[in-house]
């Protein structure tokens, strides 16, 4: 057994040990809702979430390649998103489940994507087209949801192109700087970020600009470069502020919510509050009274977080978030070719300054932009597209160990030879 | 290939202090504006907290006590009616009359916030409701009660008295003051209006107090301001208005001028044409540059205390406008609190301490849970600009419009102010000043409504503050 193989198998165990504590997080917690509300479906809950997501984990580590310790973090973040959720309404963590078995499948696709094409072209031109169509239907024919118009509506399921486009971007974006096509990386970026400032949604914009940003850098190292497209951002940023009044407005509420304590200041005055009645240890599981925050399930989730586990915990979440960044990383350093490290460095870079952006809006540290906290806050897309970032991970590390599995073979065969 | 993954080490390292810094920055807010979010009017913890913890006691520098609470937990209150009354407002009440008073403020001590587990355990085997943190105040409730003995009486205004080295808050006081005691809190809007802290709430324009700024501003953006000239006709007119010194009156004729002057002369004897000249010299946008420098359209966000933010006008600026804004009238707008910290700011060499309130609170066990540590809130002038205008200021208590501020054998440096207000017969007096001594490093702000002139009025108040100082509160070495 080669030395890697060992290395493999003890953290194996270790996210073994990891996804256990998680399975238990989630059933004392439906167990406490079940005992606080003594509503039936929480103890259904309490028994089903764990053990779905037991069995997920085991399924995707034996029979798709993924890393457990990422699956375990992962599934974390989702049980803990069910349970917030159904003490909110009920009926939105009943909801909740369904999205992370698609979520899920959603992963499945992106692993097998990434772990069979190997004649990208193609894929990659038609994933360029179809964000920028994706990405125009909106302004076309889009609902405008708080003051963005980034939504539409098919089949009676509402739904957010901006997060399917995240997954093409990471792909797209990738790969082209992995072939050293820079400029036309940067133009086919600029233009996604362009057609989601005109749907007004700033907060994608965001995730979409210091994901490319990160991966210019990633790919060419040149500081220089990246300073440069550093000052492009801020000088767009400025002339939107000059521009539009309600960038202003979010910044003024940001610099002194306060003076509008009940108007436009109220949802970050509420978020500011619910952090600091929680304390260090929380208000308990339920014992809060802030789920009335506007937007309390989307992206103010972390406000009722904070709220009733306590900061001590929310620390610890974003620590999870953290070990995810670390983990990908690591995937990334292993890859194999230049286009799949991109790819795991580019997907946790989404994730986490989706989560840095919404997290640090919260809590008053940069002006509040509405993006939703990733595996947690509720809706399907927004699931399904965080679970797919993770896939591509997950693709990577699957070939990784393909790559790997190859390589001793070739060894094995080597040795034989040497031998006889 | 290795560079990539080096580069990937990068943005990982990157990423993740990132997230880190949100932690950070998690930790700092709550630990800095906790008080400011539990008294958001929103909020209803600290009403729920009541119910179950029973206030600590308040006491001032001297380790007098202000305030206490009984077994039921209503608050209780010290004897003596005057020294009640003196420190009314700061203190502030139970049921809210006052906003951000300390009983409110420093809820996050007085309730209990603080208590650990081990407290929270040893309270549920404690008979009785437990009692919150002790507060200790930098409020010296002996000079605010003799304050408030010589105050005009039925006029309404404002005392503070900062030290300007500290930051600390001896006295904010407010007038009329109201009996905690018998207090009605059923009263009309304009009998609830004793509950307004005027020393951090009200937001009046500060007259000629604010030539301070203009001459600061002059200082630093006029050249030849050395050697700058004046002649004063009584008045100067901007876009056919006129901005008239105190004493002219053009309806009826009268004419009151300074004649020749320097930029000291014109500051001592606050001559209203020449600081208008210069704001008209400079233009708007360098007299605001310096205002805002001196904490102008800024959001306060004071760790012990909340006071309004001052309002440098941004609209409507004709040139009469600016002319006016220079000689402090227009639609600037300030408080008490934040003139005291301009004049500190002069006396401690151009460096504006964050005015603090809380001296130390410690839990009823005797251990210490927070104490004071003096704040820089920004270097508001350069070191030499700050001399000049001390200089100013020594002139205008020796030989100006301030004479009646002086006290004498020590350095008593101030400005005074004559603030028009609409529909008021006599304008509202300021005074501003600062004792120039390393054993008095205090600073003082007079104002009372609807007087007169600063010098009249303010002055002789800020004196006997001086005087009281000078006598009683020797700083400790």
């Amino acid at each position: 057994m080669s030395i890697q193989q060992k290395k493999n198998r003890k953290t194996r165990r270790g996210a073994r040990g990891l996804l256990t504590a998680v399975s238990l997080f989630g059933f004392v917690s439906f167990m406490l809702l079940f005992i606080r509300t003594g509503e039936s479906r929480s103890l259904i809950l309490a028994f089903a979430v764990p053990l779905v997501e037991y069995i997920a984990a085991h399924i995707l580590g034996r029979f798709f390649g993924a890393d457990i310790l990422l699956v375990s973090l992962v599934n974390f973040l989702c049980s803990l998103g069910m349970i917030v959720l159904y003490r909110i309404d009920p009926a939105l963590g009943m909801r909740q489940p369904v999205y992370y078995a698609a979520g899920t499948a959603g992963m499945v696709a992106c692993i097998i994507a990434v772990r069979m094409i190997r004649r990208w072209p193609v894929f990659i031109v038609i994933m360029m087209g179809l964000s920028l169509v994706l990405l125009a239907l909106p302004l076309a024919a889009g609902r405008e949801i708080n003051g963005a118009k980034a939504w539409i509506l098919i089949g009676g399921i509402s739904f957010q192109p901006s997060e399917i486009v995240k997954v093409f971007l990471v792909l797209c974006v990738s790969y082209m700087l992995s072939r050293r096509q820079r400029v036309l990386s940067i133009v086919y970026a600029a233009m996604c970020i362009l057609l989601l400032a005109l749907q007004r949604d700033m907060g994608a914009a965001l995730l979409f600009y210091f994901t490319v940003l990160v991966l210019i850098y990633v790919s060419t190292g040149s500081l220089v470069l990246t300073l440069a497209g550093l000052a492009a951002g801020v000088a767009a940023a400025y002339i939107g502020y000059t521009r539009f009044p309600y960038i202003q407005s979010r910044v003024a509420m940001w610099q002194d919510p306060w003076q509008d304590e009940y108007g436009k200041g109220y949802q970050i005055v509420m978020g500011l509050i619910a952090m600091v009645n929680g304390g260090l240890w929380g208000t308990g599981l339920g014992s809060g009274n802030m789920t009335a925050i506007p937007e309390a399930r989307n992206d103010y989730i972390f406000a009722i977080i904070m709220n009733e586990f306590g900061m001590v915990f929310a620390a610890l979440v974003i620590i999870v978030y953290v070990l995810i960044v670390v983990r990908g990383a690591m995937i990334a350093r292993r890859s194999t070719s230049a286009m799949h490290g991109h790819l795991a460095i580019g997907s946790v870079c989404m994730l986490a300054i989706q989560t840095f952006v919404i997290i640090g809006g919260v809590i008053k540290l940069i002006p509040l932009t509405g993006v939703t906290l990733p595996f947690i806050s509720s809706g399907g897309t927004s699931m399904v597209s965080a679970m797919c970032l993770i896939g591509l991970v997950q693709g990577v590390e699957a070939r990784n160990r393909d790559v790997l599995d190859e390589d001793e073979e070739m060894a094995e065969i080597d040795e034989r030879g040497a031998r006889t | 290939m290795k560079k990539l993954r080096k580069n990937i080490l990068r943005a990982a390292v990157f990423l993740s202090a990132l997230l880190i810094l949100l932690m950070v920055y998690g930790w700092i807010y709550v630990s800095k504006q906790r008080s400011r979010v539990l008294n958001a009017s929103a909020n209803d913890v600290i009403a729920t907290r009541k119910e179950s913890v029973r206030p600590g006691d308040i006491y001032d520098t001297n380790g007098i006590l202000l305030a206490s609470s009984d077994r039921s937990g209503a608050r209780t209150y010290q004897e003596d009616e005057q020294r009640r009354r003196a420190v009314a407002h700061v203190l502030g009440d139970t049921r809210g009359g006052v906003k951000n008073g300390v009983d409110s403020f420093m809820a996050w001590y007085l309730y209990g916030f603080e208590f650990s587990v081990i407290d929270d355990i040893t309270n549920l085997f404690t008979a009785g409701m437990p009692k919150g943190d002790d507060v200790h105040l930098t409020i010296d409730s002996s000079l605010c009660t003799y304050i408030s003995t010589f105050f005009p009486k039925g006029k309404s205004g404002a005392v503070v008295v900062l030290d300007y080295k500290t930051g600390a808050t001896l006295a904010e006081m407010s007038f009329p003051d109201f009996d905690p005691l018998t207090v009605n809190y059923s009263g009309s809007a304009s009998e609830r209006a004793v509950f307004i802290n005027n020393a951090v709430q009200m937001l009046k324009a500060p007259g000629s107090t604010f030539k301070i700024i203009t001459a600061a501003a002059a200082l630093e953006n006029t050249a030849g301001i050395d050697t700058w000239n004046y002649l004063c006709e009584g008045y100067m007119t901007a876009d056919g208005k006129a901005v008239t010194c105190s004493g002219t009156n053009l309806s009826t004729g009268k004419i009151s001028a300074h004649g020749a002057l320097t930029l000291e002369t014109a500051f001592s004897k606050s001559c209203n044409s020449a600081f208008a000249e210069l704001a008209l010299n400079m233009g708007d946008s360098k007299l605001k540059e310096t205002a805002e420098k001196f904490g102008f359209n800024d959001h306060f966000l004071f760790s012990d205390m909340v006071v309004e933010d001052s309002v440098y006008p941004s609209r409507n600026r004709t040139p009469f406008e600016i002319a006016f804004t220079g000689a402090g009238q227009s639609a600037l707008l300030t408080t008490p609190m934040h003139m005291c910290m301009v004049a500190a700011a002069v006396a401690n060499n151009g460096v504006m301490m964050e005015p603090k309130l809380l001296k130390e609170a410690v839990s009823q066990k005797g251990s210490t849970r927070a104490r004071m540590s003096p704040a820089v809130y920004r270097t508001v002038m350069t070191e030499q600009i700050a001399a000049v205008l001390k200089g100013y200021m020594r002139t205008t208590v020796q030989t100006g419009t301030g004479t009646a501020a002086a006290v004498p054998g020590h350095r008593i440096c101030g400005k005074t102010g004559s603030a028009e207000m609409d529909g008021q017969e006599n304008t509202d007096a300021w005074f501003v000043g600062f004792i120039d001594e390393e054993d008095f490093s205090y600073a003082v702000c007079v104002v009372i409504r609807d007087a007169g002139g600063g010098g009249t009025y303010a002055a002789p108040v800020a004196k006997k503050v001086f005087t009281y100082l000078t006598e009683n509160c020797k700083k400790e070495k």
